[in-house]
């Protein structure tokens, strides 16, 4: 059983409900999906075991041989590059590292080397979780390949709890397709609403089935359970407006560290899901 | 001289696409023989790189100059690398540009004007 925790709006309480639901589980994978900001493990504090790196492939041109790149330019779909009386221009910020230019281009004039984009950590936290991160070196752009690395290490045989990134490009769909099921948290706000709204819409594409959990319940309007309500998605829980809850996330602490009868929420959560879903 | 010109059409009279990049045509300016030639700019929609494609095809139309209103740094450093002079901050019609370039009113520009993916930002 995977289930991941996702949302359309940033900073609406992702990390707080993964969290949350790990803790409480004890033994399960954790997998920090959020790459490009991981933070999972200023909570779950793992002991980091392994490192690996990702790196991506990436073409470097032979100007020295005199030969001709012009295929390379023409084929090239994102115009990474140029070539311009004589002269091979590359902008490896643009390049997807497909290996076209290499194809196509001069034999032997273009070749390839490793770049790095990201490291997968791996680590247990207490009492039995098995943690892994993604992250992106900064300045890059390559969030999907540290995913796919990360992607490759789900265990399926586990209850699995993946902390998607916010929003609903690449790296929220890279994310979600693994999870059979996926927790969206909101936060009661027009802003809450807009972007659940949005990936309720991106869930309903890739068919996975879905709920909504609200965070900091007691702000804002009730638009967010009218939206609910008419769509017929379940909220699974409210996680109230708590000065306590601030505080601890503030200094590294979950919700049930703060308040121990939030473990048996967390895994009515998880009980609630697996009904729905087998 | 060929001057490459980013043009909102196909014709003399049209304005000056400000968008270098992503510009509807090119118009292709022969200064010897006052003759030009439309070309459809067909990366204005590309994802990234446009500014890219448009030097490479400036520079595979044997421009030696190039005018235009906004250019951004990955265009300018293919432009420059191709030894084509940038006309940047022109406005007005193409046949104003033109005229500017004879009559030495235009000057040449030593660095982009515009940040990148300027040229997304704008309405069609």
């Amino acid at each position: 059983m995977i289930i991941s925790v996702a949302s359309g709006k940033g900073g609406t309480g992702k990390t707080s409900v993964a969290v949350g639901l790990a803790r409480s589980l004890g033994f399960c994978q954790f997998l920090d999906f959020d790459v490009e900001a991981p933070n999972a493990s200023f909570f779950l504090k793992p002991d980091i075991k392994n490192e690996e790196k990702v790196s991506i492939k990436q073409p470097y041109f032979l100007k020295d041989t005199g030969a001709d790149f012009s295929r390379c330019a023409e084929f090239c779909h994102y115009n990474a590059v140029a070539y311009v009386k004589g002269e091979v221009v590359f902008f490896p910020e643009l390049c997807h590292g497909c290996g076209g230019c290499i194809l196509v281009g001069p034999p032997g004039a273009v070749r390839e080397k490793d770049v790095l984009v990201g490291k997968v950590l791996k680590g247990k936290a207490e009492p039995g979780i098995d943690f892994l991160v993604g992250d992106l070196i900064p300045g890059s752009l390559r969030t999907i390949s540290v995913q796919a690395r990360l992607e490759s290490y789900i265990n399926r045989s586990e209850k699995v709890i993946l902390d998607c990134p916010p929003g609903t490009s690449c790296s929220m769909v890279t994310a979600v397709k693994n999870s059979d099921f996926c927790i969206l948290v909101t936060e009661p706000t027009p802003f809450g609403l807009n972007d659940l709204e949005i990936s309720v819409e991106v869930l309903k594409d890739l068919d996975i089935p879905h709920a909504v959990i609200i965070n900091r319940d007691g702000i804002g309007d009730s638009a967010v359970q009218e939206f609910c309500n008419s769509n017929n998605i379940k909220i699974l829980e409210r996680i109230p407006n708590d000065i306590k809850i601030a505080r601890a996330y503030s200094r590294g602490f979950s919700i049930p560290e703060v308040y121990p009868e939030w473990k048996e929420r967390f895994l009515a959560i998880i009980d609630n899901i697996e009904k729905d879903v087998i | 001289m060929k001057l490459v010109i980013s043009s909102t059409g196909k014709d003399m009279d049209d304005s000056i696409d400000p968008r270098f990049g992503r510009c509807s045509y090119y118009i292709a300016y022969d200064t010897e023989k006052d003759t030009f030639e439309a070309v459809e700019n067909k990366s204005r929609n590309a994802t990234g790189g446009a500014g890219i494609q448009a030097s490479q095809a400036a520079a595979d139309l044997g421009a030696d100059a190039v005018i235009t209103t906004n250019i951004g740094p990955n265009a300018f450093r293919v432009l420059e690398t191709a030894g084509i002079k940038v006309y940047s901050g022109v406005t007005g019609t193409v046949r104003q540009a033109v005229e500017g370039f004879k009559n030495g009113s235009l000057g040449t520009t030593e660095k982009p004007n515009v940040g990148e993916k300027f040229g997304m930002g704008g309405s069609n």
